[in-house]
């Protein structure tokens, strides 16, 4: 547990306001002071800057003007110098630490979203759109530590430079000070609406994007029948029209930026040829001096051009923003508890299970397991059987507890199974999927992935020679170092299958749960398969769900299942003396032989 | 081509003149245009410039002589300089971007074009997220340079240089500080971009890792429940996001400590002249408002130093664009038409391979196929069987022309198909795949795609004859229903029943279907059956088979092993002989047999 604590740092599931910026602030805990003495710097440094010109201007009037010069003038140059490192280096701590508060945060939301994901429930995981989760896991996080290290802080800069140097100006003279506002309001309402209107436009721009690109690449993934069908030019043709729209859409979102730019040049530009004009006047009639002027026209570039950058900036906060409530959303759901329990046996289980008057329903809906007893041994074997949809599969996610049945009682060891935590039961229940889930790792790395302690390369070829896949592997040029996936092998549904029974294996789990999959490969592969599956139910509770009828005659115990109720049990022997399903798909199978018989001799 | 080389995200940090000859020859048919926006570019800069001169002109001659008419004639010339600019800053933002989205476009347009007449051993090689990767951001990189990196690069080079020059015209000896200081601020400035920019590399590259961790957390959620490996995972995945924090935190101290630099050199610059000033001012040698006019120059030089520098760092970074992109658009075809291939008349007739030997060159070279022989009489159908990796889909390849012999030949209609054009084979051939691959679009659109020209009649009923008319009937907007991306929206049978009304569509010659392995619910088992006999009927047929009753049904069964042909013959002749077919043929029996009983029950 305490590795995990270092990694999430805070954790944002506690951030359960109702409002978007107090959950930003419960964002930033930990980087709060240092952020806010990254915007205090941020207007230090501006200080700094305006200072400049202000020493510019006393220089103009009382050293070059008035020839007052009561010091060496290296002095001034030393202060002009002196003032440029403290602007940068307030400009530096500024930036850093906001940057580091955004890359931190960053990382802090990263970590805790990684951590969420994988520990919200099954019915979360069943509803969610994985390509949403993914774009709210990339670039909301993103916007948001744009939001920190660009925004925020750029929002803090123009303020500051807007008031500083104003204030700057209104001391030289108040007059000349507001005379540099009289288009700033224009300025700053013409760039949030260009900026709202163009982003607006620049989505249309990007799905047209999307567009193209999924259009090229589901020619790369249909490349065999565009050729097939030699519809080469037609597909250019194809492409070229969606390229050209592109082309379209982009020029008009450029016709918009061509007329904002020069025309917002035009209000600043007229802004301050007004001031000029002003200002000159001023210096003429005396009311300020020359080094005055000379400092007001540096200073009123500081004031009016950051206004037209406010307008992206506001613009791109508020969808930061949507961005951070995209992301909190997820956090709102609530976790499955891994440890919790009130009862955590000291031993590994022995692999007795009953179940008693079991249903289950996902909410509020209708039950799909209906009044489930039976109990198991350790060390037996149970088959179940049924068609799809009779509630198998259903039935074998409540062991695990990735659902909680909601009546009746079902027990390990004679522990009621919600007592014990899902982490315990989980460690001791290994499940092999009809479809198994490799990752894009090697394949040694695959076959390890369920034990947390290292295991040595021994025990990992060990277990895939039980899996009868160590011979498939050593087959690959890299062997056990293959990559599974896009970069490396593409595997058979029986190689997988018997990678991840070789995963299982390593596990070795107590109990086990086994999707019966051989139906969908080769024949040379299936007696391996077999051979591999009686190794790894050697000593163990095993559940198989079972699609054929040739691998449950050994069961122990044969449950059939029909629309969520167990409608027959025993063993084999005596379901076959028995009125009913089993019997019936008993007697197809001695059909089927007799059938093959027939077909052999007489076709 | 490595794995390796797929992973080569980034450059060498050489800069190749070829590479760069290249890039610009995209440029070329637009150079009107580059020469339009080029003088726009620097009439900005020149007003730029022009502006300061006038502030000192301001000084100069309005406030310190006390001239308020004058002011306002100075005033008015600045009025108009801003309205050149103005006009010059939309002439170079439009034409600049606009050429800028035509060179994107036509890049893209230019490899789609050449993707699709590579040969299929190319694209087996390469994944498609390197190729996309290159088709939609390297594209981007290099019209991005052409276009603004040229602006900005002459913008801040001209903008040095007029500056340069005014301060020369006013002052040399002051204007030399500056000179000398402006090539320490670029290096400078240079310096610090080429280790931001490696940062950044850093962090794209753990970014993209970062996705990749997310996307499989989701995905394979069952097993990491399943397996307990969430504290595991947490830890893996602070290897990535960590590292990724250090280098985005590095880039952002580089990024913030940039500026500062800079600045600083330039407050060196500015001490420096008022150093001089004072005699200078005495002397008579500058006014004020020249002074005024340098301050301004060298605080403002910092932006185009900045810009310059980016630009150059950029350059680099489209420059591996270009390299990547050159290495796709060089690529040639590996299976070409011969100078004098010619158009048949027909491919109909009968089919020969003759001593056929091939492998992969991707592979070990480790043949596929060897020595194989074979001849189909017009008209027969074939049935391929045998396991996994046999070659049987090598066969169809092969025929198909996806791929050349590597030893021996294959005839049709006793020439060498070599000596056909290619597309004159394949667009006589109907395929149906083991996975079927729809396009976005409607059903219609999909269709059609076995040809182009077919009526509405004939759409419907090629549907029919595929059993697909009914199932699209059913759906609310009938042929004109979407199918989604990669057709998802539909189920797989619905997808198989679409590419065989789309084969049957297009009235081919010779048909070759791989016959799916994944199971169908038993009505569109039955549809799928209906619409292969439909498209076998007459046609010289090569059947990659896994169904019983197609096997059953063909005229002849190869059944083919590690490359050769072990049994060939009849269904009841092959059972007779209880090699190979009998036993796949009595697996295959019991399976299927099982399954629809299965359904019974």
């Amino acid at each position: 547990m305490k590795s995990s604590e270092k990694i999430i740092d805070y954790d944002l599931t506690s951030a359960r306001s109702k409002r978007k910026l107090v959950n930003l602030w419960y964002c930033m805990s930990g980087y709060r002071v240092r952020y806010l003495f990254a915007i205090l710097s941020q207007g230090l440094s501006t200080v700094c800057k305006t200072s400049v010109y202000l020493l510019l201007s006393w220089f103009i009037d009382n050293w070059l003007i008035l020839k007052i010069r009561t010091f060496p003038i290296a002095v001034i140059a030393a202060g002009l110098l002196l003032l440029a490192v403290l602007e940068g280096m307030f400009s530096y701590f500024a930036n850093s630490t906001a940057n580091y508060t955004a890359e931190r945060i960053a990382l802090r939301i990263r970590n805790n979203l990684f951590n969420h994901i994988q520990r919200l429930s099954f019915a979360y995981h069943a509803k969610v759109d994985t390509g949403d989760l993914i774009q709210r896991s990339t670039s909301d996080v993103d916007a948001i530590r744009r939001f920190f290290s660009e925004e925020a802080i750029g929002i803090g800069r123009i303020l500051f430079l807007f008031i500083i140097n104003f204030t700057a100006i209104y001391r030289i003279h108040p007059t000349l000070a507001f005379s540099t506002l009289i288009i700033v309001p224009l300025v700053f309402l013409v760039a949030v609406g260009f900026f709202r209107n163009i982003s607006k436009k620049y989505d249309a721009y990007q799905n047209q994007d999307a567009v193209i690109s999924s259009l090229l690449q589901e020619n790369l993934t249909g490349v065999r029948v565009v050729k097939a069908f030699a519809r080469q030019e037609f597909e250019i043709r194809k492409y070229e029209q969606e390229n050209w729209k592109k082309y379209q859409l982009g020029k008009r979102l450029l016709r918009m930026e061509a007329f904002f730019w020069p025309s917002t040049d035009l209000l600043c530009g007229a802004q301050m040829a007004i001031s000029f004009i002003i200002g000159a006047f001023f210096a003429i009639d005396g009311k300020i001096s020359v080094g005055n002027f000379v400092a007001f026209l540096s200073l009123i570039i500081w004031i009016i051009w950051p206004i037209r950058n406010m307008g992206r900036i506001i613009v791109h906060m508020s969808r930061a923003l949507i961005s951070f409530q995209r992301v909190m959303d997820i956090f709102k759901e609530d976790q499955e508890p891994l440890d919790k329990g009130s009862y955590l046996p000291q031993k590994d289980p022995k692999g007795y299970i009953t179940l008693d008057h079991v249903c289950f329903a996902y909410q509020n809906e209708e039950e799909i397991l209906k009044d489930i007893s039976f109990s198991v041994m350790p060390g037996q074997v149970v088959a179940i059987i049924g068609s799809t949809g009779s509630g198998k599969s259903t039935l074998m996610n409540l062991l695990p507890r990735f659902y909680e049945y909601t009546s009746g009682s079902i027990k390990l060891d004679d522990i009621e199974l919600n007592e014990l935590p899902r982490s315990y039961l989980r460690k001791h229940i290994g499940i092999v999927e009809q479809e198994p889930f490799l990752f894009s790792r090697t394949i040694g790395e695959n076959i390890a992935y369920g034990v947390s302690e290292k295991k040595s390369q021994s025990e990992i070829e060990e277990a895939a020679k039980a899996a009868s896949i160590h011979e498939n592997i050593l087959s690959f040029k890299k062997g056990y170092n293959t990559m599974v996936g896009e970069r490396g092998v593409t595997l058979s549904g029986g190689q997988k299958q018997r990678i991840a029974i070789a995963r299982t294996l390593l596990k070795n789990p107590r109990i086990l749960i086994m999707d019966d999959a051989t139906s969908s490969v080769d024949a040379d592969t299936e007696s391996d398969i077999q051979s591999a599956l009686k190794n790894l139910m050697r000593n163990r509770t095993t559940f198989i769900i079972a699609h054929r009828i040739q691998t449950i005659q050994e069961a122990d115990l044969i449950l059939v299942m029909d629309k969520g109720r167990i409608i027959q049990s025993g063993t084999h022997q005596d379901l076959i003396n028995q009125e009913g399903l089993y019997q019936k798909i008993f007697k197809i199978q001695t059909r089927i032989e007799e059938e093959l018989e027939k077909e052999m001799c007489c076709d | 081509m490595t794995e390796d080389f797929f992973d080569e995200e980034d450059f060498q940090g050489k800069i190749d003149r070829n590479i760069i000859k290249r890039i610009f020859q995209f440029a070329m048919p637009y150079r009107n245009w580059f020469f339009a926006f080029i003088c726009f570019t620097l009439l900005t800069t020149l007003m730029d410039s022009i502006q300061v001169i006038l502030n000192k002109y301001l000084i100069d001659q309005a406030i310190l002589t006390g001239s308020k008419s004058e002011a306002v004639r100075i005033v008015r010339y600045y009025g108009l300089t801003i309205l050149v600019q103005a006009v010059s800053v939309f002439g170079f933002v439009y034409i600049a971007g606009m050429i800028g989205e035509r060179i994107w476009y036509d890049l893209r347009q230019k490899m789609f074009t050449h993707l699709q007449k590579l040969s299929l051993s190319y694209f087996s090689v390469t994944p498609v997220g390197w190729i996309m990767s290159r088709v939609n951001s390297d594209s981007y990189r290099i019209s991005d340079l052409v276009t603004w990196g040229l602006v900005d690069s002459s913008f801040a080079i001209v903008n040095i240089l007029v500056s340069l020059g005014f301060m020369l015209a006013i002052n040399w000896q002051m204007a030399l500080i500056v000179l000398a200081i402006t090539p320490i601020m670029i290096v400078t400035a240079w310096q610090f971009r080429l280790r931001i920019l490696k940062e950044y590399r850093n962090v794209r590259r753990l970014n993209s890792k970062v996705t990749g961790s997310y996307n499989e957390n989701i995905s394979g959620i069952r097993v990491i429940k399943g397996l307990l490996r969430e504290q595991e995972n947490l830890r893996e995945f602070n290897e990535l996001t960590s590292p990724m924090f250090q280098s985005a935190y590095r880039a952002a101290r580089l990024n913030a400590l940039f500026l500062p630099c800079i600045q600083i050199l330039s407050a060196v610059a500015l001490a420096s002249i008022i150093l001089l000033s004072q005699k200078k001012i005495d002397s008579g040698m500058i006014t004020i408002g020249g002074i005024q006019a340098f301050i301004n120059y060298v605080t403002s030089m910092l932006w185009p130093v900045q810009d310059l520098a980016r630009v150059y760092g950029e350059m680099q970074q489209s420059i591996a664009s270009g390299e990547r992109i050159f290495t796709l658009l060089d690529t040639e075809p590996v299976i070409r038409d011969s100078a004098d291939a010619y158009e048949p008349e027909s491919i109909a007739g009968d089919i020969e391979f003759d001593h056929v030997s091939f492998y992969y060159d991707d592979g070990d070279g480790t043949p596929v196929l060897e020595d194989f022989s074979l001849k189909v009489r017009q008209g027969e159908v074939i049935a391929l069987v045998g396991s996994t990796g046999g070659g049987k889909s090598t066969i169809v390849n092969l025929l198909c022309r996806f791929y050349e012999p590597k030893k021996g030949v294959i005839r049709i209609n006793g020439n060498d198909y070599k000596t056909y054009k290619m597309e004159s084979i394949q667009s006589r051939i109907g395929m149906v795949l083991q996975v079927p691959h729809l396009f976005s679009g409607t059903i219609r659109e999909n269709l059609q795609y076995g040809n182009l020209n077919a009526s509405d009649d004939q759409l419907h009923e090629a549907a029919k004859a595929a059993g697909a008319d009914e199932f699209i009937q059913s759906l609310p907007n009938g042929y004109d229903e979407q199918v989604g991306e990669n057709g998802n929206l539909l189920s797989v049978g619905q997808k198989q029943l679409i590419s065989l009304a789309r084969a049957i569509l297009a009235n081919p010659e010779l048909f070759i279907m791989d016959e799916a392995t994944s199971s169908v619910d038993t009505i569109t088992e039955n549809l799928i059956q209906k619409g292969m006999e439909q498209l076998m009927k007459g046609r010289t047929s090569f059947i990659i088979a896994h169904r019983l009753s197609t096997i059953k049904r063909a005229d002849r069964i190869i059944v083919i092993e590690d490359g050769r042909i072990i049994e060939e013959g009849t269904h009841n002749g092959l059972l007779k002989q209880k090699g190979k077919y009998y036993h796949l043929y009595t697996q295959q029996f019991r399976q299927e047999k099982e399954k629809d009983y299965a359904l019974q029950l």
